[in-house]
């Protein structure tokens, strides 16, 4: 990798389109004005390098055309960039290894945030990214030596931290890491070796950029950041939402001007309707967001195709669901739906009336097409929180006997259809067993952790090695060792005071 | 601490209290040189391990009995670690594979191989094979019981297995097939009062009969139940008297309060109460199969006949349901919600017939 880098770092690519851009913002101009005179410019690059002022969908890098590029595009939260800037200012010109550490959802704009302001601040930005090593055999077939992917990964951070490129004169430098090396994940202690060699060796700031899961066991920032970690390396941790509606909706109005201005040769202009779409479908991820807009807006031979399916998804969710008037666009991505809103809607189940009569506002088939993958753990969910919502007996029966059928069949792990008759059994049994649901504010609480703790020997004060051990003593030997041995501990006291 | 229970479970078959007639048959058994695999089976405190301490007494002398514990660590194909407490002697080890949960099986594969694959250092005189003692075979997961089939067969020249279980009826037909089977019924409570009077005798303490019996009565038939209720007793107010009060076990009197919980309101609500007291249950290690017991137990005690039946298949249903599933609380819980509306219905229709 580091002889990768080295080339990089000689010679620009031909696909590296940005290098014009980046280039003309780090001209250390600072005024607003100058920065919009900027503007203006990077559209005349664009331009003239596009010729006709088209995108050519073919370019690898169509999707930067839509990229902010000023800090004033960024869709994020005004408070948090300022506080990535005040980072990067505070840790500029001290020659010092700080460590920032910036976690959030995907598509918060984490990357686009730190190298914007990287721009601004004129930093040069570099970025480790895990090289493919496959193992091929030299000629007579043995293995070529090959150095740990750690001491790589150090060797890297190192060199990018320390020393300049020799195309531009800045030394103000800035590292980037949000391609993790696997050997961190499988054996995070390395992690820490690399961390002090770096914060000792080093003169520049690092990044580590880490997307959040769902799943616990896949997000790096939890595994590899430990909080002692965190205190030991004095990481400064940032945490990025996802972004906001009003967010979404002031980029895609930007998509929509770069759009209009530029690029009408390729693309119908969004309109309001079809932002809002978007918007909604997203789910706070502006890099899906701008992608689906891309998509939806495309002019061609399937553009009929695209409209129809807009249209018609707008006009039956207009009749599912009028009160919000909210619009889902599946386009490419499916609308996410996290466990604690799918259990709010199994909960309160909302009926509409339609020509066909009584419906679900969401039909169980829905939500379990958002759980299939861990049916057990909505199930588990939706038994801890069902109760509160229920007001008849009658009800709870039938709830409690569909969950308990639920149960039985996900434990056929075996047979693959089971796992979705369970859940279906439970979310449907849930949803028509609550006929006059209580509406009241209820937190969704987690499913209990049904750990049996059996008491052990000593506690009953028995012989370590004794013969019988978990249920019988619970069963048998817990209520009686404790009347026998209190009891007889008290008469030993007796008899030695006398 | 020496517990009554303990101090004076009898160490030599021919000193069994009951069930002689089998007692002659294991010595038989044992004093030909050789003998199958092992499936002991009985409800709890009827004897079974004490039998088998006495097997493995008759077999290999009074040095089955310096115990020893150990910590064995295995690694499941996930690579996960995982470790189980044994209990060991020169001669035979015993381990609990259901302490590892779902792990259960790697447990019996490596140990029984560990186990065989290592002869007895000093054969003359001894027997040749080692002896493994697997606790609650029936609650080992379907996977483990498969594992254990053909672990049977592969080193039955150097160990033997000695499995106990409650029921047979959740052990797979491949394993009982390849077992013999030994039925230990649980003592009659006219036995256990015998036993109880023994017992007193050799503590030199005076049992009056009558509380014998009562004691025997409320045991359920457990042995090992009424020896500790009688020790207890005797603890708590010497000497003994006829009308005294026999401490049951708190899980019992929890469950009675259950019990009452669902009687006195049949709403969501107090459904709710009742799951935290189940979970209470289930997290201090009451079997759930127990729980299910005790609260038909005492709920049916206020049902009319016909309820009775209608309650009870349910219950059935449910347990059946708890076997194959995996969370016991949601069966559990099942049950409650229906009986809560059929005792809710039953009461309304009975008040409606009032007026």
């Amino acid at each position: 990798m580091s002889s990768i880098q080295k080339v990089r770092k000689w010679c620009n690519f031909e696909f590296d389109e940005n290098e014009p851009q980046k280039k003309n913002i780090k001209n250390p101009k600072q005024s607003e004005n100058m920065l919009l005179e900027e503007k203006v410019a990077i559209s005349k690059i664009e331009k003239s390098d596009y010729g006709h002022g088209t995108v050519n969908i073919n370019d690898k890098n169509w999707m930067k055309t839509f990229d902010p590029v000023i800090v004033e595009d960024l869709a994020i939260h005004n408070k948090k960039i300022q506080e990535v800037e005040e980072w990067l200012k505070s840790c500029a010109g001290k020659n010092q290894s700080d460590i920032l550490l910036m976690t959030g959802p995907v598509g918060s704009g984490k990357t686009i945030t730190i190298s914007i302001l990287a721009a601004k601040h004129n930093i040069k930005v570099t970025e480790w990214i895990t090289p493919l090593d496959i193992d091929m055999p030299s000629d007579y077939g043995d293995y070529e030596f090959k150095e740990k992917q750690s001491t790589k990964f150090l060797e890297f951070i190192i060199k990018a931290a320390n020393f300049t490129s020799l195309l531009d004169n800045n030394d103000r430098k800035l590292v980037i890491v949000e391609d993790f090396p696997n050997t961190f994940i499988r054996t995070p202690s390395e992690f820490t070796d690399v961390l002090q060699q770096y914060k000792y060796r080093a003169k520049s700031p690092i990044v580590f950029i880490c997307s959040e899961t769902h799943s616990d066991t896949k997000n790096t920032a939890l595994n590899l950041f430990t909080p002692s970690l965190k205190e030991q390396f004095h990481i400064h941790h940032i945490m990025f939402n996802s972004i906001s509606t009003t967010g979404l909706k002031f980029a895609l109005k930007r998509v929509s001007e770069i759009i209009s201005k530029k690029h009408k040769a390729v693309y119908n202009v969004p309109t309001a309707d079809m932002i809002d779409c978007v918007v909604n479908s997203s789910a706070g991820d502006v890099r899906s967001a701008v992608l689906n807009l891309h998509f939806a807006c495309l002019k061609g031979s399937n553009m009929d195709l695209e409209t129809s399916i807009v249209i018609e998804k707008e006009t039956k969710s207009k009749t599912k669901k009028k009160k919000n008037s909210s619009k889902f666009l599946s386009l490419g991505k499916d609308q996410t739906v996290n466990i604690l809103h799918g259990v709010g809607r199994v909960l309160n189940p909302k009926v509409a009336f339609t020509e066909k009569g009584k419906q679900l506002t969401h039909s169980p088939k829905d939500v379990i097409e958002q759980f299939l993958s861990q049916p057990s753990s909505f199930v588990n969910f939706l038994e801890e929180n069902y109760l509160p919502h229920f007001s008849c007996s009658d009800h709870t029966d039938k709830a409690a006997s569909a969950l308990s059928d639920a149960d039985f069949m996900l434990a056929e792990w075996r047979e693959k259809m089971c796992q979705e008759y369970g859940l279906y059994t439970a979310v449907a049994g849930i949803m028509l067993a609550n006929k006059a649901p209580i509406s009241a504010w209820n937190p969704v609480r987690g499913p209990k952790n049904m750990k049996v703790q059996y008491p052990s020997p000593q506690e009953l004060r028995l012989d370590v090695n004794y013969l019988y051990k978990g249920k019988v003593l619970v069963m048998d030997y817990q209520t009686y060792s404790k009347i026998i041995g209190c009891n007889s501990s008290e008469l030993n006291n007796i008899s030695i005071h006398l | 601490m020496s517990l009554w229970v303990d101090k004076h479970r009898p160490r030599d078959l021919m000193k069994l209290d009951f069930h002689k007639d089998q007692a002659i048959r294991l010595k038989n058994l044992v004093q030909q040189s050789d003998f199958p695999h092992l499936l002991v089976y009985g409800p709890s405190g009827a004897g079974k391990k004490t039998r088998i301490m006495c097997l493995l007494r008759e077999l290999y002398g009074s040095g089955v009995e310096r115990l020893r514990q150990e910590t064995m660590t295995f690694t499941t194909p996930s690579n996960k670690k995982i470790e189980i407490m044994t209990v060991s002697s020169n001669y035979h080890i015993e381990v609990n594979p259901t302490d590892v949960g779902i792990h259960d099986r790697v447990v019996i594969m490596d140990l029984v191989k560990n186990v065989a694959q290592t002869h007895q250092i000093d054969s003359s005189g001894q027997r040749e094979f080692k002896v493994v003692i697997l606790n609650e075979v029936d609650d080992l997961t379907k996977d483990a019981q498969h594992a254990l089939r053909r672990t049977m067969e592969k080193y039955v020249a150097t160990c033997r297995l000695i499995l106990i279980a409650n029921s047979i009826s959740r052990v797979i037909p491949a394993i009982r097939s390849r077992c013999l089977t030994i039925r230990i019924p649980a003592p009659t409570e006219t036995e256990i009062a015998s036993v109880l009077h023994l017992v007193c005798k050799k503590e030199s303490i005076n049992i009056p009969s009558d509380l014998a019996m009562r004691i025997a009565r409320s045991a359920d038939r457990n042995l090992r139940r009424a020896l500790l209720m009688c020790e207890a007793c005797k603890v708590q107010q010497y000497p003994l008297t006829a009308d005294q009060k026999v401490p049951e076990p708190d899980w019992q009197i929890f469950i009675r309060d259950t019990a009452s919980t669902i009687l006195s309101e049949q709403s969501p609500k107090k459904l709710g109460e009742v799951r935290q007291k189940l979970y209470e249950l289930i997290i201090h290690g009451v079997p759930p199969d127990m729980i299910f017991a005790g609260l038909l137990k005492e709920l049916v005690k206020n049902c009319d006949m016909a309820m009775k039946c209608q309650v009870a298949s349910h219950a059935a249903r449910f347990e059946h349901r708890m076997r194959l599933g995996n969370k016991p609380i949601f069966h559990l819980e099942a049950f409650v919600a229906k009986f809560m509306a059929v005792y809710k219905k039953f009461m309304e229709e009975s008040l409606g017939d009032a007026f």
